[in-house]
């Protein structure tokens, strides 16, 4: 759609909404807002980036960071709960504990965790659930998110597992609950602690103290965070220093009313009309997002233009990437990397191309993962109240000049 | 090597220090979120920033007047944010007036 249409809309929209006459819910998906500006402030052992609060921290990182495999640390987005988090951890003092329904209760130090177990190292794109969520209208509850809460990074620890086997699973164990450092200000106040069913154990879900070959910034959950590929960031603990093991679920906020969508095949309700069961958020969609050209570059006419971005999905893995240089209606296929990076990893994409004529250029990108799935275009993704999952076809609008 | 020197080189590697790359911690920096004026505006900057910052609110985008009767009341609920019921309208109506988009729900 275009710009312009889409005000006219929004004013007949607004216009409806004002007399009260209309009984035809405005329901509708843009793209996300994308002309956000990094503060002029940097956080700890970040670049500046785009800031939405610093109490908690809530950091995106700007588009232009979206054409490498591997996101850089200090560009790396932040999203935390609870607006304590420490700011001094001892890593010669940092235990993880794990209890409830093991054999032996155990305390494991950082040091322990890096000689005692075997070491492993997988790369997988971090994102949050509400990634994107400026697009849903009316607006979804939660921070309003431009395209940059995720990122890509290459993760070293150990295996959950095997962390859990030095306890001792006993027979009833069913969930597992992780706890990180962070903390409300109030004490009554719960902490964020998210669950997993022990089904969901698998080899690549591991302990993380590295990140890209460096500590893990504190902002990133130094010195030691959850890492499940495939799915969103919402259950990846930061600071993570509790392992619970129980047999019942237990009875968490964000587990049972926060980060779920509906339990229907679109996955998707109207604001007058919500769909009472739902489902956790898990399995990323695919998607894909253009870091170079950003809307408003000035190319040359007829110069040569190398569009440069990311795809990725939940670990099916990226057949081809797609782009559109005339509103959507051909299609041609990008270049991918060698995927050395593995199946949870950005495949980044590249595509060439001389513009013809003077003017606004739009650039569309569609990534189709190995199951066949592919991205809708933004205003065909289904609006759910939490403005979860957003995957619509990402476009930036050149100046050819 | 001698075994003394071996044994010694062992414990030294066993009792090495870890070293975070940031020397003594952090300092998370203030961030300035100005709230617009309004009827309110001390009440609920008081009862809505003791635990997080304005950012927080204000990110959430201009919403409904349902929205922000139910953000009230989760925070009050869910994390027990110590807010008397006789203030509950004023912190609701000082955000839907000037948070809001101008719709009851």
């Amino acid at each position: 759609m275009q710009r312009r249409d889409f005000f006219k809309k929004a004013i007949v929209v607004a216009g409806s909404a004002a007399v009260g006459g209309s009984t035809i819910e405005a329901v509708e998906t843009t793209h996300p807002i994308d002309n956000r500006k990094v503060s002029d402030i940097a956080f700890p052992e970040k670049r500046p980036l785009i800031t939405y609060s610093d109490r908690p921290p809530l950091l995106e990182s700007p588009r232009e960071v979206f054409t490498s495999a591997l996101t850089p640390n200090d560009l790396f987005f932040v999203r935390w709960h609870m607006p304590l988090i420490p700011t001094y951890i001892n890593p010669n003092k940092f235990t993880i504990s794990v209890n409830g329904l093991v054999e032996k209760e155990i305390e494991v130090s950082l040091q322990e965790l890096k000689t005692q177990f075997n070491q492993v190292e997988l790369t997988a794109v971090l994102q949050c659930g509400g990634n994107s969520r400026t697009a849903f209208k009316p607006m979804a509850g939660g921070i309003q998110w431009g395209i940059g809460a995720m990122g890509c990074a290459r993760w070293r620890g150990v295996r959950l597992k095997d962390v859990l086997a030095k306890a001792g699973l006993k027979k009833e164990a069913t969930y597992i609950g992780f706890n990180g450092e962070d903390k409300a200000v109030y004490n009554k106040t719960a902490n964020f602690v998210r669950e997993l069913n022990l089904e969901h154990l698998d080899d690549d879900i591991i302990l993380a103290y590295k990140m890209n070959g460096e500590d893990l910034p504190y902002l990133n959950g130094y010195p030691l965070r959850l890492i499940i590929p495939g799915v969103y960031a919402d259950s990846w603990i930061k600071m993570i220093s509790n392992i619970t093991v129980t047999k019942e679920k237990q009875d968490l906020h964000f587990m049972e009313h926060a980060y779920r969508i509906p339990d229907n095949s679109c996955e998707c309700e109207t604001p007058k009309n919500l769909f009472k069961k739902t489902k956790p958020i898990e399995e990323m969609n695919v998607n894909s997002i253009i870091g170079y050209p950003v809307t408003g570059t000035k190319v040359r006419d007829a110069s040569d233009l190398v569009v440069r971005g990311v795809a990725f999905d939940s670990g099916h893995g990226i057949e081809k990437v797609q782009i559109s240089i005339d509103g959507g209606q051909m299609w041609e296929d990008a270049l991918l990397d060698d995927d050395r990076e593995g199946k949870y990893a950005y495949r980044t994409f590249t595509y060439a191309f001389k513009p013809k004529s003077s003017g606004s250029l739009t650039i569309m990108c569609k990534a189709t993962n190995k199951k066949g799935e592919s991205q809708p275009f933004a205003k065909d993704v289904k609006w759910n109240h939490g403005g979860y999952k957003y995957n619509g076809i990402d476009e930036v609008t050149v100046e050819v000049v | 090597m001698t075994r003394f020197k071996k044994l010694l080189l062992t414990i030294l590697i066993s009792v090495s220090p870890l070293f975070a790359q940031v020397k003594g911690g952090i300092t998370v920096p203030y961030i300035d979120f100005p709230m617009k004026e309004g009827k309110g505006m001390y009440s609920t900057k008081g009862k809505c920033n003791m635990c997080h910052s304005w950012g927080y609110t204000l990110n959430q985008g201009l919403q409904s007047k349902k929205f922000w009767q139910e953000k009230v009341m989760k925070m009050i609920l869910i994390f027990k944010a110590p807010i008397e019921d006789k203030h509950i309208d004023e912190v609701v109506n000082y955000l839907f007036e000037n948070y809001g988009n101008g719709e009851l729900e």
